[in-house]
Formats: C-alpha cells, structure tokens, sequence
C-alpha cells in the first residue's frame, strides 16, 4: 500500500481517538464502582439489576412490614395476657362467692369488686396501640368497640380482620377483633348448657357436666323433670318422655352422649334444662354474675339459686379463657411466621444484593490492569508517531 | 544545431512544469480533497533527417490526478452510511444514558410508591402515610415527564438539525452547479484538459455531501455531474438545483419533515435512509418517538391500576375513592392533506392489549384499514360509530363527521401520556386504603356459618356498594334480596352482579342472614392498599403479564439494546469508512518522500538540459570562431 500524508494522519487521529475514548470508559468504570454505567454497555444485565433492585426494595418493604404487624400482634399478645390474668382472678372471686359461707352483704362486696374486674376488662377490651387504633375494633379501628350496657356490652367495630403482606403471597393478620374475642364465646361446657328451672325449689345444685359420647351427642336439647326427690323423667322440648332414671345426691344422670352430675335434693317438679351451647359476650356473662351476686342468698331458696348461676358463670368464665388462651397461641403462631418471615427475607435481601453487585460490580483489578494496558498502548502510539513523522527524505536534502 | 536548442529548450520547459507539479503536490499535501497530481511527459513528434529520425525533446501531454472512481464511489457509499448511524448513535446514546440503569428515576419513583401503599396498609389511618404516598404519586409523575421533557427536548433537535442539513445540502448542490459550468468553461478554454483543481473541489463537495444525504451520481457526457438524492430525487442537474427544503408534518405540525418540489413539495422522509439527514429522521422514527411511547405505555399501566383500584374501596370518610392520576386523552390527529369534515376521538378501552406502537387509519373504499407506523396492517372491527366503535390493540376510535375518500388520522394511544401524567388527588384521606364493601353475620344467626369480608371483583360499578342481605332457606340455598333461590356452590362463594364476592365456611342454618353492605367505618381497614401495594408485581401490561416495574425493566433492556446495536454497527461502519478514507489517501495522497525523490529527479534532469544546451553553446562558438578564423 502507498503510504501518503494524509493516509497516516487519518490512521494516526482515528486511533488515538479510539484509545483515549476506551480509557475515558474504563476510568468511568472505575470510579463509579460499576461495570457498566448506561443500560447499552450490558443491556440484558442492566434489566436484570432493575428486576432485583425492585425485588429487593419489595423485600425490604415486606420487612418494615413485618415488624409494623410485629408491634401491633405485641400488643394484643400482652391485652391478653392481662385478660387472662383478670378472668383468672374473676374465677377465683366467684369460687368465693359459692363457698356457702358468705353473707348477702359480702356477696355484695364481691359484686363490687366483679364490677372493678368488668371494667378492667371493658378497658382491656378497648386496648389502643400507639397510633391510637383500638385494636379489638376489627377495620373500624376508630371506633371505640365495647362500651358496657345494663345486661353486658355493645359490640361498636366489624368482623374485619387487618391483613399484613409480609412476603410474595403471605399476609399475616395484625390483631383479631373483639367480637370473635369477647363475643363469641360459647356458654356452658362448650358443647352444651345446663341451666336450673326458674321455678326449682329444691336444693338440686348442677356440678360437672360433660360429653361422653360425642357420636351420640346430637345437639338435641331436654329437660330432667324431678317425678319426685329420686326419680325423674328425660323429656325431649315436645314434654314426651323419653326415659326416666332414679336419683341420689352426687349422681350422675346421662342421656344421649351428655352426663350432668347434680347434688342436693330436688323437689318434685324441679327441672333442669339441657341445651346446645350458644354464643354470649364475656360481658353479659360478668353482668349476669354481678346480677346474681347482688340478689345475694335471700329467700327460701337463695343459696342453690346463687350456687347455681356462679357455676354457670364460672363455666362461662372458663370458656372464656379458653378463647383468650386460643386467640393468644393464634397471636403467638403468627409471631413465629414473622420471625420465620423476616429471617427468610434477611437472606433473600443478602442473595439478591450479592446477584446485583455480580452483575454489575466492577473487578477491579481487572479494571486497572484494562486502564494500565490502555495507557502504555496510548503512550505508545503517541511515540510511534512522533518517530516516522521525522521519516522523511527532506530532512536529508540539503 | 537548432535542433539541439530545440531538443534543451523543450526539457527545460518540461522539467520546469514538472518541478512546478511536484511543489504543488508538496504545497497541497494537507489539502483535503487534494489528489496527487503527475505530469505526462511523451517524446516530441521526431524529425526526419536523411536517413535518420531523431528525437525532438520531450513534451508535456497533461497534468494527471491520481483518482480512482471506484474508491470515490465507496467512500462516498460508506460516508453515506457512517453519517446516518453516527447521527442516530447520538440519538440513541442520549436516550441510553438519561434512561440509565434506573429508568431515568422511573424505577426508583415507583419502588417508593409501592413501598408508601405497603405503609398506607400497615397504618391505614395515619395521614402521614397518606401523604407520603401521593408525594410518592408525584414523584412517579415527575419522574415520567423529566424523561419525557428530555425527549421532546431531542425531537426539537431533530428539527432543527434537520433545517441545517437542508440548508447546507443546498449550499453544496448550488456549489456543484457552479463547477459543473466552471469546468464546462475551463475545458472548453484548455482544448479538453482536465481542470484538476476543479474537479477535485466538486468531488470534495459530493464528498461533504454524501455525509450529510445519500446521493447518487451520474456524469453527463459533457462531464457536468448530476446528483440525486433518495429514490432519485434531482438534487443537481447539469447546472439546475432543485432545493430541498422543510414542511410541517401531515400530523403534527412541530415535527418537519424534508420535501422537495421534484415530488410536489411533499414530504420525502421515507425515501431519506442514509446521510445524516436520514439518522435524525431515523432517531426521531426509531428511537425518540417509540421511546416516548413506551414510556407512555408504562405510565398509562400505573395510571389505570391505580385508578381502578380507587375506584373498588373507600376513603376515610367511607366515600368511593376518586382517581390519583389524571392521564391526557390519547390522541387521533386528522392528516392536513385531508379533505373530508371528520374528527376521530380515542379511547384506551384495555391497558392488557394496548402497544406501544402508533397508528395511522385511513379510510378507503368505505372502509376503515389501521396501520402500525412501521406498515404492518392491525385487525380492526367496529364501524366507527359512538355505539360500535372501531377497535384494535387495546383502544377504540369513534368518528364524527364524514370523511372522505383516502383521509388518513395518526392515531397516538400513548406519545403524550409520560408528559401529561398527573397527580390530581390532593387531600390524603381520599385515598380508598379501605374496600368499599365489607359483610357481616347477623347477630341472631344459629347455625355455625361465617362469612368473609368480602372482595371487589368489579370496580366502578355502579350498584357496588347496594346493600344486601342473603338470607339461607336452607344450609344449602339462599337468596339475595328475596331473588331467586340459588345453591351454594361447594367452595362457598357467593358472587354478586353487583361487583363483588363473599365466602360462607361452615355450615349455616335455615333463615340465617348475612349482610353484604358498603364498609362505612372502615377506617382501619387495609384490604384496598393491599392490593394496590401488590400492584408491583402485578401483571398489567401485555394481556396482564407485565407489571408496571417489569416494564420498566423491559424498556431499560431495550434501550440499552439499541443504542449498543447502533454503538456497534457504527463502529464496524466507522471500520468500513476508515478503510475506504485509506483507500482513497493511499491512491490520492501526496507522499512527500515520492515527491522529495521526484524534485532530485525533475532537478537532475533540467540540470542535465541545461547543460545539453550549454554544450551547444560552446559548439556554436566553436563553429562560429572557426569561421571567423579566430580560431588558431
């Protein structure tokens, strides 16, 4: 090839043009501590670094959360633990109140304190967490949910139950509301109730009273009719007479999958209601008992009266635990999804920022040696060319 | 003897030319367009002398300049080429670094707004939640238009590269045409020899020209040099120049377009694809225009969503939410060589099917056809009317008027939304974080039944929040509202015509009644937020595959793609052009070591001549002396 002035000039400058343009990119490189600084360098890789940046930015979001739905679930945790605490000590005050020894005056003393308990619980149940949601109100968080009637409480919130997404697909609920708390608690042993005719005038007092067989046990309801002090009928609501049985104190009379254990002595005509349970708020149940205590042990009939409205209390009472103790262990399994949650999320974040800076961390070793090589062949070029421009025939014509 | 003067005289004379070549070669050796030039020396017509001819010196037949057509014409081609990807790679490369890797903030702007309906969810009646999620609102619709605004700032570029193109490539035309005369004059006055200097002042414009548009050439016999350009549009013939010049586009009058008289001063974009000319025209077609409407695509999906999703909850005074973001109408800009009366209006009727291409439609025949810009022919049915509208791809067209025959509307679902989008909710306790309906056991339910609170499945409709009772006539019927009867399905759903779903688990009793109603105090309730939160990775785009952040993913990659497509093609052309620039030098260019030996050479030979012809001196004196008898 003839080499010509301009020939090695154009060669010359679109060279070094190319060299100082790649150095220029690999000091970009350097100092932004990236591969590639615009989407054309690597775009398939810049795409990718965007779908983990959101993914990571979304578990992020999943982890504040989380500890948002932590704090919440917390503070139910401790409400009910302080209801449990305040039912336990309402099970004891009412044990005391069926002891047979107390007086009408200090039956009242107790209806007193049953009432301090009642509204402990009424402020239990409108327990507010630090953003001043009540958090038993269900979605109506605004609304204060309970507040306390002549026969128990007035439930103000809904059924609505506050979801917390806490990863892809997984929400976990930040309280419970207090209808299905306070409210829906089922009376008697769970299954099945027992009340004492209003009319009774014996001494019959109801005790234990189970299920023995759950697969007879059809929810039918019936009545023990006393025929005299030790005999009685089962009659079913029509007032036929299914069977009849003879009694002692302490017995045990079952029928059809139930036993309910009596003592005393019944007069004739006593009857006893066997029912399926229902639902009833803790607060009419602690309104019945106040109502029962303060009629105190007047009249002939007065302490089986009493003894047998604080054993249907404290059945209730107990159910009532129970339901606390559920909703409380319910608290607790979502506790541990969120730990479980927040600990995943915490190496899920790790994985994905260790995926972005291997798609777009610089080497930087790599990166210099680059930057070194591009420099030296630079220099050189620069050299070569200052030494064949002095090539020239003229230099020796004179 | 004379003939010796003769023979001396002539190779003086020769060499002097040859000399005065070879200074020119060195005077221009830096010249662009210069072409090395060479003396043609031949013998002089010989004489006859008795029995022998000889020689009568040397003579100057012409000045030859090294040229190659063949080379010209490849570098001319490759100049073409390297113009028109060196003006879109300057498209496309800004385009790639103000997108960068985030979106131009796009997809950091959304993360944050997601991330303020996630804390809208967990706290929904905190009034700073709310307000950071539509600060959050504003930056998704701030950071839309930045990227849009630098768009449209690169349209306006186009323009006005466009107008200088023209007027600098009828410079040059204007420019050839005067050669095309000087060098008809010129050889007319030197008897038929070539006049280099001008010849290569017209290849050097053809040079320049062919940066700047394609052309192609062609020599009269006379050797004027006619030029064209695009599919044979006259640019110069002889010594006529037909300018180009800039029109106003059919559809958007702020985008020019390039026409020339020669086709009837209509627009000849399509026919310019090479030359710088034909980059800015492919940025603005392939890169700027498709960008914005990508962009557009994206912020219709976000607008929709999250519109829709107002529209299925309540705000915190129980209202049904009003829209966060207002988007501007697409567009359907009737052609300014149309000739009938009628307007077409746009609406996008599903965001799943919506492209992110525009469309030209044109009525012929009677009958409506719609094109994507790019030529391929879209499906469309409908007749036009407000009743059965014309649609395709996601958007319905409604036309009033008449239009007449062959009237064409450039139909634009998405190029003004990234600019447009705003933010029009202002009071944070209007957003709907709560779902508009909620259900509810009656209290003196028997049976063991439950019912959940209930989702919106149909936002916006009208009888949503009505309320209901279903009342079970038995465990396994109900009726809603005294309707009819209707079995439970085995899953428990109960759906609504009413837009909305409920699920009963468990076993209700006869007359138990669930109430299905609109969520009045639900100020605490979450479930609308959390589906918009969930938005993020929700498919909503490309029949709800793509969510609003995988799309900004997916424009991120095809960004980038593109401008490292047009970054390599440019470089190989770049290659292509340096070699043709070399081959062109090589044969062209002046090497000053050639003429350093050429200039001992010609100096050599005219001191040799001189000094032929100072021995004919001396010969002549020694003859004349003989005579004269001086001689001794």
């Amino acid at each position: 090839m003839r080499i010509t002035e301009s020939l090695n000039q154009n060669q010359f400058l679109s060279s070094i043009g190319a060299l100082e343009a790649s150095i220029s990119q690999t000091q970009n490189e350097i100092s932004t501590n990236s591969s590639f600084t615009d989407p054309a360098q690597n775009p398939v890789a810049a795409g990718e670094v965007n779908d983990f940046s959101q993914t990571l930015a979304q578990s992020q979001q999943f982890e504040t959360n989380a500890n948002s739905a932590k704090t919440n679930l917390s503070t139910e945790d401790s409400a009910l633990s302080s209801v449990q605490t305040t039912l336990q000590s309402l099970r004891d005050l009412a044990l005391e109140a069926t002891s047979g020894t107390e007086s009408s005056s200090n039956l009242s003393a107790i209806a007193t304190q049953v009432t301090q308990i009642q509204n402990s619980l009424l402020s239990l149940a409108n327990t507010q967490n630090g953003n001043g949601e009540y958090i038993f109100s269900g979605y109506a968080t605004q609304t204060q949910p309970f507040t306390l009637t002549s026969t128990g409480a007035t439930y103000n919130g809904d059924t609505g139950q506050r979801q917390i997404q806490v990863a892809v697909g997984q929400t976990v609920a930040d309280g419970d509301n207090g209808d299905a708390v306070f409210n829906q608690i089922p009376t008697g042993n769970g299954t099945f109730t027992v009340t004492a005719g209003t009319g009774n005038t014996g001494s019959g007092v109801i005790g234990a009273t189970t299920v023995s067989n759950a697969a007879t046990y059809a929810g039918q309801s019936f009545s023990i009719v006393f025929t005299s002090p030790t005999a009685y009928n089962i009659e079913n609501p029509a007032g036929t007479v299914e069977t009849t049985g003879t009694y002692t104190s302490g017995d045990t009379i079952a029928y059809g999958g139930t036993q309910v254990t009596l003592s005393g002595t019944p007069d004739t005509n006593d009857t006893f209601e066997v029912a399926p349970s229902t639902k009833q708020s803790l607060f009419t149940t602690v309104q019945n008992l106040v109502t029962a205590l303060n009629q105190g042990v007047s009249g002939a009939n007065g302490q089986v009266t009493l003894s047998n409205a604080v054993s249907t209390a404290i059945n209730n009472i107990d159910q009532a635990l129970n339901q606390a103790s559920n909703v409380q262990s319910s608290v607790g399994g979502r506790l541990n999804t969120i730990t479980t949650q927040l600990s995943v999320g915490s190496s899920t974040q790790l994985q994905l920022q260790s995926s972005i800076s291997s798609l777009q961390g610089l080497n930087y070793a790599a990166a210099i040696t680059t930057l070194d090589q591009q420099n030296t062949t630079l220099s050189a070029a620069l050299q070569a060319y200052t030494v064949t421009q002095g090539l020239t025939l003229f230099k020796y014509l004179s | 003897m004379s003939d010796l003067f003769g023979i001396s005289v002539t190779a003086l004379q020769a060499f002097q030319q040859a000399i005065n070549v070879t200074s020119n070669n060195i005077a221009n050796a830096s010249t662009p367009g210069y072409d090395d030039e060479s003396i043609n020396l031949s013998e002089a017509i010989p004489q006859v002398d008795g029995s022998a001819t000889i020689g009568s010196g040397v003579a100057v037949t012409g000045i030859t300049r090294a040229y190659s057509q063949a080379a010209s014409n490849q570098l001319t081609t490759s100049q073409s080429t390297l113009g028109q990807l060196t003006a879109l790679q300057s498209y496309t490369s800004q385009i790639d670094n103000l997108v960068g890797t985030t979106g131009g903030g796009l997809s950091t702007a959304l993360t944050n707004y997601y991330s303020a309906w996630s804390n809208v969810a967990n706290d929904p009646t905190s009034t700073a939640s709310r307000q950071a999620l539509l600060n959050a609102a504003q930056g998704v619709t701030t950071s839309l238009q930045s990227t849009a605004s630098q768009l449209n700032t690169l349209s306006s570029n186009v323009n006005s590269s466009i107008t200088a193109d023209v007027t600098q490539i009828n410079s040059l035309a204007s420019t050839i045409s005067t050669l095309n005369q000087q060098i008809l004059v010129t050889q007319g006055e030197s008897g038929g020899q070539a006049p280099n200097e001008l010849l290569d002042q017209r290849d050097q414009a053809v040079s320049t020209l062919s940066g700047l548009v394609g052309v192609t050439t062609t020599t009269s016999s006379d050797g004027s040099l006619n030029v064209f350009v695009g599919n044979g549009q006259p640019l110069v013939v002889d010594s006529v120049v037909t300018k180009l010049s800039t029109v106003p586009d059919q559809y958007n009058a702020s985008q020019l377009d390039v026409a020339s008289s020669a086709a009837g001063g209509n627009s000849i974009d399509s026919e310019l694809t090479s030359g710088d000319l034909g980059g800015q025209l492919a940025a603005r077609t392939q890169a700027i225009n498709p960008a914005l409407n990508q962009l557009g695509q994206i912020a219709t999906a976000i607008s929709t969503s999250a519109n829709t999703q107002q529209s299925a909850g309540v705000d915190l005074s129980g209202a049904i939410g009003t829209a966060i973001f207002s988007s501007p109408t697409p567009t359907a800009v009737p052609s300014s060589l149309n000739t009938g009366t009628a307007t077409a209006s746009v609406a996008i009727t599903n965001v799943g099917a919506l492209t992110t291409n525009d469309y030209v439609l044109t009525y012929k025949a009677g009958a409506y056809s719609l094109q994507a810009t790019d030529g391929t022919a879209v499906p469309l049915t409908g007749t036009g009317t407000a009743a059965n509208p014309l649609t395709a791809d996601g958007i319905s067209i409604t036309i009033t008027g008449t239009p007449a025959n062959g009237d064409t509307f450039l139909v634009q679902p998405t190029a003004t939304t990234a600019s447009n989008l705003s933010v029009v909710l202002t009071d944070p306790s209007k957003l709907a974080a709560a779902s508009a309906i909620t259900a509810s056991a009656a209290s003196t339910n028997t049976g063991t039944a439950t019912i959940s609170t209930g989702t919106v499945t149909d936002p916006g409709n009208a009888a949503l929040t009505t309320p209901a009772s279903i009342v079970f006539a038995t465990p396994t019927t109900y009726s809603i509202n005294g309707g009819t009867v209707q079995t439970l399905a085995a899953n428990g759903v109960i759906t609504s015509p009413n837009g909305w779903e409920v699920q009963i688990s468990g076993t209700p009793a006869a007359g138990d009644t669930f109430n299905v109603g609109p969520n009045t105090n639900g100020s605490g309730d979450n479930r609308n937020a959390l589906i918009a939160a969930a938005q993020q990775t929700t498919g909503v785009l490309d029949d709800a595959t793509t969510s609003t952040t995988g799309a900004v993913s997916a424009l991120i990659t095809g960004i980038g793609s593109q401008a490292a497509q047009i970054n390599t093609a440019q470089t190989a052309q770049t290659a292509v052009n340096t070699t043709a620039t070399n081959n062109v030098a090589s044969i062209s260019g002046v090497n000053l070591d050639e003429e350093a030996a050429n200039l001992l050479k010609w100096q050599q030979a005219y001191q040799a001549s001189a000094q032929a012809l100072s021995i004919g001196n001396s010969l002549f004196t020694t003859l004349i002396d003989s005579v004269n008898g001086t001689y001794t």
